[in-house]
């Protein structure tokens, strides 16, 4: 349907690695990779954002979360986070 | 008293009454003081006799009896992965997926884009641990006994947990049949009280130990090839005998030293292994555990003269149907059938366990030997001691390393039968070279004189290479021994990345402790190399 093209659409960029949709409880429901490292980026990252989530609001109660993004040495991980689900993608950003 | 007589005799006498004699002394004796003693009577005086008695205890008597018990066993069962079936049983709302991603997409996009184009974090490199500038000896180990009678160390391995280290005594450069007696010693190098003249473990072999490995995951378990030809296994948590198996003296075995032995992980049977062994004699075997402490043949092969495949730019040698000496085989770590073999004539061979066509070979064996080779690679000056297959390429074109006594070192892609890079090293004898496991960029490569001559002798090194840095000379060359012998074996530590034990013909092995740069992966090391491998040249 149309959440497969969207997926494929940012999965077809440029150094994209991997996508993973992980939903409120912290469950993957759609990915490209193994399973054993699937559950490990979400239920790591469900809690890094959530505590993300609550620093900022912590620091100013008026603010929230938008974008996450982790640069690591050998790639970058974006979380778009949101009520009820999450979007990972995993960029090999090659200079 | 009076006068009593005429004065010319007369005496003098008393007159009077006669006093008594002792009138003023006598003796007598006095009653002496005594004082009776009241202590008794008082005591008597005040004590009671009085007795007591405990109450009644009362006590039962019973016996206890367990039940009877049975033995069960438990085992887990592998590869059921419990998140199977996850996408099924989480309910899906598909249109707020689809809003929520409509919602981010543009987002993601955004960074995606930007992220590509950044310079922002060009050379921007955090240091995490703390830097070690050095490389530093971390351990000399030796076994006196066998120092004594001057055996050299063949052979280092370390085991599957990268705790133990162990190495094998024998001799390089006895070209003889010997009957020398040699010892295989394990230290623990995680033990408090670690004394490095004494191993954790001696194991006495009648005859030289030529190679070992310690199996991949099981930390016991020692593979050892001799001088005869045998295969023998150890396992080291046995205190009375620790062969558990043995080939013995058949007419599969090998008829010349083993140079090389390796597990191999069995597809069929996932906790069995089996091993292969590499021999001068030309023969490359594969053998399998029997129930009594046997190793069997299961498959095997031979590499001869004539069935080496030769490119049209290699010169023709008339061999014939002499066997081909191998003394090196390394496994590819992506096409587990491919594996690379460095042969005494100086070739490095391509070569597939799939292999059909059959050897060539004139002594009889139980199975069928079949000839493996498919690819000759360019020779080296000398014959080739070691090789070594990259385990960081990704594509279909596998590096491998190979060194001789020639004193360079090639570097080989697979496809193509010139070497991409050819390095001279030393003028001494290479005798091993070895990938890092961490770093894509690096290897190591053992070298030294080949004979220890008491005048000509030159100090054995080891050289630390790092292609990212410089491809021309070594990053850091390691002198490994005070004395002058060369180093014969060395091998990098799987699970404690900064360790690497280099074995010499002294009979020490040294445990060196590596600088961070050798153990920490640079951010460009994969494209870097697969820049490297791309340099074909025509």
């Amino acid at each position: 349907a149309e959440v497969e093209e969207t997926l494929k659409r940012i999965q077809a960029h440029k150094g994209v690695i991997a996508t993973i949709v992980v939903n409120g409880e912290g469950i993957p429901i759609r990915t490209t990779l193994d399973n054993s490292t699937t559950v490990q980026y979400a239920g790591l990252l469900h809690q890094l954002t959530m505590k993300a989530r609550s620093t900022v609001r912590d620091i100013d109660p008026q603010n929230e979360l938008t974008f996450l993004r982790i640069r690591s040495k050998k790639h970058e991980i974006m979380v778009a986070p949101d009520k009820e689900y999450l979007l990972i993608v995993i960029q090999n950003p090659c200079e | 008293a009076r006068f009593h007589g005429n004065p010319r005799s007369g005496r003098w006498e008393l007159v009077g009454p006669r006093p008594p004699l002792a009138a003023m002394f006598a003796d007598g004796t006095a009653p002496g003081a005594d004082v009776q003693s009241l202590w008794r009577s008082a005591r008597s005086a005040r004590c009671e006799a009085k007795s007591c008695q405990t109450g009644r205890i009362s006590t039962a008597e019973t016996a206890v009896q367990s039940h009877t018990s049975r033995d069960a066993g438990v085992q887990t069962d592998q590869s059921k992965d419990a998140v199977q079936d996850f996408q099924q049983e989480v309910q899906v709302d598909y249109t707020s997926l689809l809003s929520f991603l409509q919602r981010v997409e543009d987002a993601v996009i955004k960074e995606l884009n930007k992220n590509w184009k950044s310079r922002a974090f060009d050379g921007f490199e955090v240091n995490w641990t703390d830097q070690n500038e050095t490389v530093l000896c971390l351990h000399t180990l030796s076994y006196p006994e066998a120092q004594d009678q001057n055996l050299q160390v063949t052979s280092v391995s370390w085991n599957a947990t990268g705790s133990v280290v162990a190495c094998s005594y024998g001799r390089l450069d006895g070209g003889d049949w010997s009957t020398e007696k040699s010892y295989v010693c394990t230290w623990n190098l995680d033990r408090r009280g670690l004394n490095p003249q004494r191993p954790d473990l001696v194991v006495d072999v009648p005859s030289s130990v030529m190679c070992l490995a310690f199996h991949p995951s099981q930390p016991s378990l020692i593979a050892g090839g001799l001088f005869g030809g045998e295969l023998v296994v150890w396992d080291t948590s046995r205190t009375e005998d620790p062969v558990i198996w043995r080939t013995g003296m058949t007419d599969d075995t090998h008829t010349d030293p083993v140079y090389q032995v390796n597990w191999l992980p069995d597809a069929k049977h996932r906790n069995r292994a089996r091993l292969l062994s590499v021999s001068t004699d030309g023969k490359i075997l594969v053998w399998r555990e029997e129930r009594d402490g046997r190793l069997a043949l299961a498959e095997g092969f031979a590499m001869v003269a004539q069935q080496i495949p030769r490119s049209t730019q290699l010169k023709k040698f008339a061999w014939g149907e002499a066997a081909v000496g191998v003394t090196s085989l390394s496994f590819s770590h992506f096409d587990p059938r491919v594996f690379v073999v460095g042969v005494e004539g100086g070739y490095s061979l391509k070569c597939s366990t799939a292999a059909e066509t059959l050897a060539l070979h004139r002594a009889g064996s139980s199975v069928p030997l079949r000839a493996p080779a498919e690819l000759a690679f360019s020779p080296h000056g000398g014959p080739v001691y070691s090789v070594s297959c990259s385990p960081f390429h990704r594509q279909v074109l596998n590096l491998f390393l190979s060194c001789g006594t020639d004193g360079q070192v090639h570097l080989h892609s697979m496809l193509q039968t010139q070497p991409l890079v050819s390095l001279q090293l030393s003028k001494k004898y290479l005798f091993c070279v070895r990938w890092s496991p961490v770093r894509p960029l690096v290897f190591a490569a053992a070298s030294g004189e080949g004979n220890c001559n008491k005048c000509f002798c030159f100090v054995g090194d080891v050289h630390l290479f790092d292609f990212g840095k410089s491809s021309q000379k070594p990053a850091v060359s390691i002198k490994q021994a005070a004395g002058e012998c060369p180093v014969y074996c060395l091998e990098f530590n799987i699970k404690q990345t900064q360790l690497l034990a280099a074995g010499d013909a002294t009979g020490t092995v040294k445990v060196w402790q590596l600088s961070s740069d050798f153990t920490e992966q640079g951010p460009r090391e994969m494209t870097r190399l697969e820049q490297l491998a791309s340099e074909i040249t025509d």
